[in-house]
């Protein structure tokens, strides 16, 4: 039985459901702007939900999540330098810090010929906390920013795509999915690295190399993603597990079908956090609080 | 002839040195053991003819080949490395293990063809896995396990064999089973270098033995001219006494505990 096609229906209907929910009656201007955030939903949920799985694989670590490697809180730094100087939130701003901040955590780690895989994680909650610090003594300096700054950190869907922007987002999801393309390939790699580092140098597997290409495209993609919709959490490491619970370990086969299950859980979270209150929530305080209960009810399943 | 050949090899983890101008040979289908005390550097020789370590000083060749001028991918189809790595984060089944020992032939999103799947069934009939093919691997025993293993080796389809205790942590049947496979592997043409801390089960199946210490190849010979009270004295420390196996003409070694 194919399992992606009832995947693919629950998509869908998380498409519809989120372009006809609202608490606005829907026009052609309501409806651009629920399509608008259509795409970033799709596109934040599966790029953070693939490189979830990625980095999963690579590390052998259940627990790391693209978040874990310094990306996102270097994009919320950034970001909130850029906001600190402009006034305004700063894509670029933001990209350049998640960009920062990664190849900080990759100098640190890096060592003759290769990377340490543990400092690399180590490295990456480390600068995550000091990124958290040095935002807090921005929040405290701005003070009437700390509302966008809370957007920027916790993720928000609603970025309005207009004649000023929509070719660097384009531009960015074209990117991303190239990216995505080229990391796609190495889903054999991952199967065998699960096995053992020793067994996959033995069957080939350049591990040094490799850690450097995923790690570094995987960091270009969260500040790609980090820098137009915030820092989502929880989809990245949540999204993966249920990915192999339904499709196996075979990386051939869910990380595909994480893309879709990410997009998905993001579309709907986001759907979510327009109508449960009057004021919209960030789109990341529901996929921590729809995430969490779901995935200890998943764990405790199996 | 010489299917491998290492001249004067060394090598350092930063400034501590492991081995020193390490040199010897395996003839095509030789069964070499590597014996020796913990730390003497018998995992890292199999390291770096496999590849996964760079020898800082020093050549190895393949076939006449410098290892350096070999592409991994390449280097994987000749060498099969069965590394003690038998712990499994994700649960993939038996024979999907089996069929990752064909990453060397296939290139991204080439699928299997009829070659890999010969290849890997081949290699589950030989380890005797056709009743667990199915099986996830974290529902085998550890001597299952380590037939896998084996088996996904097998599937790249080598000339030479590398495996580094093969047989550490096994009972007594699976040692047995995993040595006699082994031997029949060599019987059939496979060249074969084992590292092996039982050193009563090198001096049965291996034909030729390299005894290490303290980074350095202390003898090479016959198990009948390295397994002798003497050399073992000097480089365990320990007091043992050699007999003679009953059955076969090879060196079988007692301890003798102390106070009695």
């Amino acid at each position: 039985m194919n399992r992606y096609i009832p995947i693919f229906l629950v998509f869908l209907l998380a498409i519809f459901l989120s372009i006809i929910i609202g608490p606005a009656q829907l026009n052609t201007d309501i409806l651009q702007l629920r399509i608008s955030r259509v795409i970033l939903g799709i596109f934040a949920g599966g790029v953070l939900a693939f490189c979830g799985g990625i980095l999963q694989g690579l590390f052998g670590n259940p627990l790391v999540e693209p978040y874990t490697l310094g990306s996102a809180s270097g994009a919320a730094l950034g970001g909130s330098v850029g906001m600190l100087i402009f006034g305004t939130i700063s894509p670029l701003f933001a990209f350049l810090g998640a960009l920062g901040v990664g190849f900080f955590v990759f100098t640190i780690a890096r060592i003759e010929g290769g990377l340490l895989r543990d400092r690399l994680i180590l490295a990456g909650v480390v600068m995550s906390f000091l990124c958290s610090s040095l935002v807090m003594i921005i929040m405290v300096m701005g003070g009437r920013e700390l509302y966008e700054i809370l957007y920027l950190l916790m993720g928000y869907l609603g970025v309005v795509i207009n004649s000023t922007n929509r070719l660097m987002i384009i531009l960015m999801i074209v990117l991303s999915g190239i990216l995505l393309l080229y990391l796609y390939q190495y889903y054999r790699e991952l199967d065998i690295i699960s096995q053992g580092m020793e067994t996959a140098a033995g069957l080939g597997i350049d591990i040094q190399k490799l850690s450097i290409i995923i790690f570094l495209t995987t960091a270009l993609l969260i500040g790609i993603t980090v820098s137009i919709v915030g820092a989502i959490g929880f989809v990245g490491l949540i999204v993966p597990h249920i990915s192999k619970l339904i499709f196996g370990p075979k990386h051939l086969k869910n990380l595909p079908a994480s893309f879709l299950l990410g997009a998905t859980f993001l579309l709907l979270a986001d759907t979510i956090a327009r109508v449960i209150t009057v004021y919209e929530l960030p789109v990341g305080v529901v996929t921590s609080l729809v995430g969490v209960p779901f995935f200890i009810y998943l764990y405790r399943r199996q | 002839m010489n299917i491998i050949e290492t001249r004067d090899i060394s090598f350092s983890y930063n400034t501590k040195e492991i081995l020193t101008n390490v040199s010897f040979s395996l003839k095509q289908g030789e069964f070499l053991g590597i014996i020796g005390p913990n730390g003497a550097g018998k995992s890292t020789i199999l390291r770096l003819i496999c590849g996964i370590l760079r020898p800082k000083h020093g050549t190895i060749t393949v076939s006449g080949h410098d290892t350096r001028g070999i592409e991994r991918k390449q280097l994987a189809k000749k060498i099969a490395f069965v590394s003690q790595e038998t712990h499994f984060v994700l649960n993939f089944t038996v024979e999907e293990i089996v069929m990752m020992g064909r990453f060397p032939y296939l290139r991204a999103f080439q699928r299997e063809n009829k070659t890999d799947y010969e290849a890997r069934d081949h290699a589950l009939a030989y380890a005797d896995l056709q009743d667990f093919r199915k099986r996830p691997i974290n529902s085998l025993s550890s001597g299952e396990r380590q037939r896998v293993v084996l088996a996904r080796a097998l599937a790249q389809e080598p000339a030479i064999l590398i495996l580094d205790e093969p047989t550490s942590h096994l009972d007594l049947h699976h040692q047995f089973a995993i040595m006699e496979l082994l031997k029949k592997l060599n019987k059939e043409g496979m060249s074969i270098i084992a590292v092996n801390h039982d050193l009563n089960l090198a001096s049965l199946y291996c034909e030729r033995l390299i005894l290490m210490h303290q980074g350095k190849v202390f003898e090479q010979g016959s198990p009948k001219d390295l397994i002798t009270e003497k050399i073992l004295k000097q480089v365990y420390q320990t007091e043992v006494k050699v007999i003679r196996h009953p059955q076969k003409d090879v060196p079988h070694i007692l301890l003798n505990p102390k106070g009695e």
